[in-house]
């Protein structure tokens, strides 16, 4: 196959991808209802929010003349105030989250991009910013953003387990991670202490297979890591469940420790279930922290 | 071949290779199932994790002993089992197979042959000669190579007779001829008969004998007699048995002329008796349809007995041409022939007309000179279709000037007038004997009583076929039964009377044999070998050994006498046989044959017949393993968990069990209820509310027009009347019930199937009980009615089977002028003025001060047009019209005359002649005035 026709072919499949991924976001961004966080008070923003008589500093051009009209009083328009929040999203492109443990389920990257992207489109309509953390994609409004955002989804990393990244927070932002956090927990731990120390504070939602809760295996058996890095082999796979049962609500609790020193939510979904209970979660998880 | 526990073994050796299943089974203890791969991310987690035990798990025991069963059979599988090993017989020298070969053995000869099959194979591998001998069918033997006689065996076949003195005697002579010693096998069908001890006392001079016998009774039908107003039937068997209950069938054609059974009946043997009884009781006109009886479940010449004329009785009408004798009983010319006859065949009684229908066998006149043309012209077509004729002379029929001048043709020859009388007071002469019955008549071989004396007689005109027609004579040669041929039938003329007053032959015993012999009667009691002397018999039907009946062919003719006495055999095969009219079957077992069983010495070997044959057991054994290792194999993946990568598999798998189950029974069932169902569902809508029906012509365009029309009518007699159809249905003639509707109208179209005869019956049964339907050629633009269109055509084609009474052209009075509408014309979308209906009876008048004729009763079942009716009245669905009529207002002046038609035939159909009565109108006025 000649360059250019490989290289067609190849850019063919990466824009096929884009599409279903944005259509499936924007439907499930379509059932949670939206809107500008109104702050409730008088502010910048688009939406009236009261008449108040003209006071001494307020300039002319301020003066609602249609209102004032009515009587002799002038009167000045306050409109709400309304601010845009950055939401910084990390997801996990590591290997071992294009894991599915059955055809009729998605894998966890699949699930994970999905729950961005759709939180991502139900942010942006709501007026706010959002980007990738690290310099790659800066928070920005608008829905060419949300392109960009499916565009930088559709590459994997190539490495096993993916470090969260930490760099390039903006101070007082908002952030999501989404992972499997079955990696290093050291660098989780990491990247939660750098974010809360800027004043960052989020979500992490942890995505898991339901047979990585389940371990339904039973006899000899070489486990490998999907990137094919790591591998265990044991002789009676049935006895290890329990223990490992043990170590994965041991990583669970160390996580959910971690963000209560940090003051992160916690989520966790798994592919089996309904997306849309999870973006719904993830809505309402960063609307409490942004209200 | 070594024999372990009945089974043997080609190559036992092999089994030692049993003793290794315990080593196998400690290795497959020992090796653990190779392990798995799996894609797991949460390795990571487990990383540091060891095995408790270093043993992993084991493979379960149930699969062990899965496995080493699959093994064992294979071992076992290798080393050639064999069931039923056959065992050398030893033996040497020639063999001799010996068959008895009679119907005795036919139910039971395929085993007969499997054995034989048997014993060549032996004597083939031992290199043997063999020859195969036939009691029933001796023949020099000829010793041959056993395969020679392996490619013949599918020609032997039994014999439907027993072997008798003469068989055995050539048998003797045959075995006579052969040099040296042989060993003898003896297939005996289990019957005695006689030559069996020399025969054997032969065989055993030269060898070794074995006798194979199956042991079983041999069951035997004797001939069907008819006693008591009952067919009898007597069966019976070689051995005293057990009580055993029998089923005879009757065979026979009925009416439609396909073979059936016409009847069954059971005879129980009691314990240890031979023989059983069995009553059939039949009308007459079933037991003359019946040929055969068999016994069920045989399959042999001996298990059926063919019927004849014994099981007949035969329909005679007896017609005097002078009855006005009353009281004068002995001097009735029917008298002696109900004497006669009556014991022996139906009479029937009656008009000449009346009788011919029923078709009798045949028809007596005595002393009728004339008759009708009706009736002659009725008797002849019944006597070329087969009838026999028989007429008795007497005073009028001398009277008469029939066949005087020219022949006639119901009279066999001329007649003189007058007649003659011999031997009376007034006359000389003695009154004349009967000559002996000449050769050739059907009388020959009669005793001729010397006191039988003819004292009066017709006489005959001596004519060059005279001398060809005589078949009885006085002693002076002169004619007194005379018989000609006629189309299929005959004329017989007795030239004296049917009574005793010209002659004393109805007096004797001679009169009642000359009945029988001309099969005006028949005997039930089996005719004895005097009674056929001189009599030929032609073989109609022959049977073989099997009971089978076949064309006799070429087969000679058999003299009377020997066909009821002489025994069956290759020269007298049992069958049945014809002269003249007369049948007579010849079975294989007679009235009085008893089945007695053969019974051998007891230095004489006996064997049964079953052969049981080698069954090498090898290829299912190795079967079996396969199956065991698939599933292993399955069961192997289960266990490791990767069958569900093979899901595809097992689901094709399960698919094909399901496929290969049985379909369930009831699928015909069901759709038969569903059947019901459906018609159910139609009757129910069509009778729920009044429906108009179309007549389905296939033609789709058409059949939408004609539904679209009705739609139309039925909405504007919604509107206008009280009648308030519901939507029109299309009637498919084949198929749908058209008793639910009170109209049909039929579009014509040239190319419309024509129905089928059931469809037909049932628009007769429709037409008559009411129903009326609206014929439309729709061609009434470019052609009249009748024939000269090709929708013309195709009505006459389709209405000529329909039962349609005479027709005229729509009279002005008619009632559909004034049932809801007054009207004159009826046009649909074409307004020719010809429309066909019922005639008006022929009585009809008009009557003066009345304005219409009282014209006739009910509804005309046809109404027959051509001005496309459903064209003018169809409207689509939202009620407007579908198809131009006219031009113009004077086209929907023209559209609102069709729909008055329709309505007013609709009336017409619902209320019959109602509005005919008005015609009464005046009257009643009138007497209401008063």
């Amino acid at each position: 196959m000649n360059q250019p026709n490989a290289l067609r072919e190849r850019s063919e499949n990466e824009a096929s991808r884009l599409p279903p991924l944005l259509a499936r976001a924007e439907h499930l961004a379509g059932t949670v209802l939206l809107g500008d966080h109104g702050r409730r008070r008088a502010g910048l923003g688009d939406d009236f929010w009261q008449y108040r008589p003209a006071q001494s500093g307020d300039s002319r051009r301020m003066i609602d003349h249609r209102r004032s009209a009515r009587g002799d009083q002038q009167f000045v328009r306050e409109r709400e105030w309304q601010i845009a929040q950055s939401v910084m999203f990390w997801v996990d492109q590591g290997a071992s989250m294009r894991f599915a443990s059955h055809d009729n389920l998605p894998t966890k990257a699949d699930r994970a991009r999905l729950l961005v992207l759709a939180t991502a489109i139900v942010l942006v309509r709501g007026g706010e910013r959002v980007g990738l953390t690290g310099t790659a994609l800066p928070p920005r409004r608008g829905n060419p953003q949300i392109l960009r955002l499916a565009e930088a989804f559709s590459k994997d990393a190539p490495q096993d387990y993916a470090a969260p990244e930490h760099r390039a927070m903006i101070p007082h932002a908002r952030a999501v991670f989404i992972s499997d956090f079955l990696g290093d927990m050291a660098e989780v731990e990491l990247a939660l202490t750098k974010a809360a120390d800027r004043g960052v504070r989020g979500v992490v939602l942890q995505v898991l297979d339901p047979s990585e809760e389940l371990f339904p295996f039973r006899g000899r058996t070489i486990f490998e890591s999907v990137g094919g890095t790591l591998r265990h082999e044991t002789l009676k796979a049935g006895d290890l469940r329990d223990r490992y049962l043990d170590r994965l609500a041991e990583r669970k609790e160390r996580l959910a420790q971690l963000c209560r020193t940090t003051g992160w939510h916690l989520g966790l979904h798994h592919t089996g279930d309904s997306a849309q209970s999870a973006l719904l979660w993830l809505y309402r998880a960063l609307d409490r922290g942004t209200a | 071949m070594t024999i372990l526990a009945g089974i043997g073994f080609t190559s036992p050796w092999l089994l030692l290779g049993l003793l290794a299943l315990p080593i196998l089974w400690l290795i497959l203890r020992a090796i653990p199932p190779a392990p798995i791969r799996r894609r797991f991310p949460g390795v990571a987690l487990l990383l540091g994790l060891t095995d408790d035990e270093s043993v992993t798990d084991r493979t379960p025991l149930w699969l062990l002993l899965l496995r080493m069963l699959a093994v064992a059979a294979v071992i076992a599988g290798l080393a050639g089992p064999v069931l039923n090993p056959q065992q050398d017989r030893g033996g040497s020298g020639p063999l001799l197979i010996l068959l008895d070969a009679s119907w005795a053995g036919a139910t039971r000869w395929p085993e007969k042959i499997d054995l034989i099959d048997a014993q060549l194979t032996d004597a083939g591998r031992t290199g043997r000669p063999v020859s195969i001998l036939r009691l029933t069918a001796p023949e020099e033997p000829a010793f041959q190579s056993a395969d020679i006689w392996a490619s013949r065996l599918a020609g032997l076949a039994p014999a439907p007779w027993q072997p008798d003195s003469r068989q055995i005697d050539a048998t003797l002579a045959a075995i006579s001829t052969v040099d040296g010693g042989f060993e003898t096998l003896w297939l005996s069908d289990g019957l005695a008969h006689d030559g069996r001890e020399t025969l054997l006392a032969a065989l055993e001079d030269r060898g070794a004998v074995r006798v194979f016998e199956t042991g079983r009774e041999v069951l035997g039908l004797a001939p069907a007699r008819f006693e008591d107003g009952a067919v009898q039937l007597t069966l019976r068997r070689s051995l005293g048995g057990p009580e055993r209950e029998v089923t005879v069938l009757a065979q026979g054609l009925d009416p439609a002329g396909t073979a059936r059974i016409l009847a069954t009946a059971t005879a129980g043997f009691a314990e240890g008796g031979t023989e059983a009884q069995a009553a059939l009781s039949l009308p007459s006109e079933l037991r003359a349809r019946i040929t055969r009886f068999e016994i069920q479940g045989q399959r042999s010449a001996g298990a059926l007995t063919l019927t004849d004329d014994s099981l007949r009785r035969r329909e005679v009408a007896l017609i005097a041409g002078r009855e006005d004798r009353e009281g004068l009983e002995l001097l009735s010319p029917l008298h002696y022939l109900n004497q006669a006859l009556a014991p022996t065949a139906d009479l029937l009684d009656g008009a000449l007309l009346d009788i011919l229908p029923a078709n009798p066998d045949a028809i007596v006149l005595a002393d009728v000179a004339t008759l009708s043309t009706a009736e002659e012209e009725a008797l002849t077509d019944w006597i070329d279709g087969g009838g026999m004729l028989l007429r008795f002379a007497g005073p009028r029929l001398a009277a008469s000037d029939i066949s005087r001048a020219d022949e006639h043709p119901l009279m066999p020859v001329r007649l003189r007038a007058g007649g003659r009388s011999v031997g009376g007071a007034m006359s000389w002469g003695e009154p004349k004997a009967l000559a002996p019955f000449a050769e050739g008549s059907p009388f020959f071989g009669l005793a001729v009583p010397e006191d039988v004396t003819v004292s009066a007689q017709v006489m005959a005109q001596p004519d060059p076929t005279l001398a060809d027609r005589v078949i009885a004579a006085l002693s002076d040669g002169t004619p007194l039964v005379t018989r000609k041929p006629l189309g299929q039938g005959q004329v017989i003329l007795f030239h004296v009377t049917a009574n005793a007053e010209w002659s004393s032959l109805p007096l004797s015993g001679l009169f009642v044999e000359m009945l029988e012999r001309l099969a005006v009667s028949s005997s039930s009691r089996t005719p004895q070998a005097e009674d056929l002397e001189g009599t030929t018999w032609r073989p109609l039907q022959v049977m073989d050994g099997f009971g089978k009946l076949s064309d006799a062919g070429t087969l000679p003719g058999v003299d009377g006498a020997e066909l009821v006495s002489a025994p069956v055999g290759p020269d007298l095969r049992p069958g049945l046989y014809a002269s003249e009219d007369r049948r007579l079957a010849r079975n294989v077992l007679a009235d009085d044959s008893m089945l007695t069983a053969a019974v051998w010495p007891d230095r004489i070997p006996v064997e049964g017949l079953s052969v049981r044959k080698e069954l090498p057991l090898g290829g299912g054994l190795l079967g079996l393993a396969v199956v065991l290792l698939a599933l292993d194999a399955i069961a192997s993946l289960a266990l490791s968990g990767r069958l569900v990568a093979t899901r595809a598999t097992a689901a094709i798998l399960l698919t094909a069990l399901w496929l290969a189950q049985p379909q369930p029974l009831h699928a015909q069932d069901e759709s038969r209820t569903q059947e019901q169902a459906e018609a159910d569902a139609f009757a129910l809508a069509a009778t729920a509310e009044l429906v108009l029906a179309h007549v389905l012509t296939g033609d789709e365009d058409l059949d939408q027009i004609a539904q679209a029309g009705l739609r139309g009518l039925s909405d504007t007699l919604f509107y206008r009347t009280s009648v308030e159809p519901a939507a029109p249905v299309g009637i498919d003639l084949e198929r749908d019930e058209l008793a639910f509707f009170p109209m049909l109208y039929w579009p014509i179209t040239p190319n419309q199937p024509t129905p089928s005869a059931e469809a037909y019956g049932k628009l007769n049964a429709y037409l008559r009980s009411g129903g009326l339907i609206l014929f439309d050629t729709r061609d009434a633009d470019i052609a009249r009615l009748g024939g000269t269109s090709p929708n013309g055509r195709k009505l006459q084609q389709l209405a000529a089977p329909l039962d349609i009474p005479p027709l005229e052209p729509l009279p002005a009075d008619h009632v559909l002028t004034r049932t809801f509408y007054l009207l004159q014309d009826f046009p649909g979308r074409h307004t020719a003025r010809e429309i066909w209906v019922e005639a008006a009876p022929p009585d009809a008048q008009q009557i003066e001060g009345m304005p219409f004729r009282n014209l006739n009763d009910g509804v005309t079942p046809v109404v027959i047009g051509g001005n496309d009716w459903a064209g003018a009245w169809a409207v689509d669905g939202n009620g407007r019209p579908l198809l131009p009529v006219g031009r113009g207002f004077a086209g929907e002046r023209q559209r609102e005359l069709a729909y008055r038609f329709g309505i007013n035939l609709v009336m017409h159909v619902l209320t019959g002649n109602y509005k005919s009565d008005q015609v009464h109108v005046p009257a009643l006025l009138d007497r209401l005035g008063q």
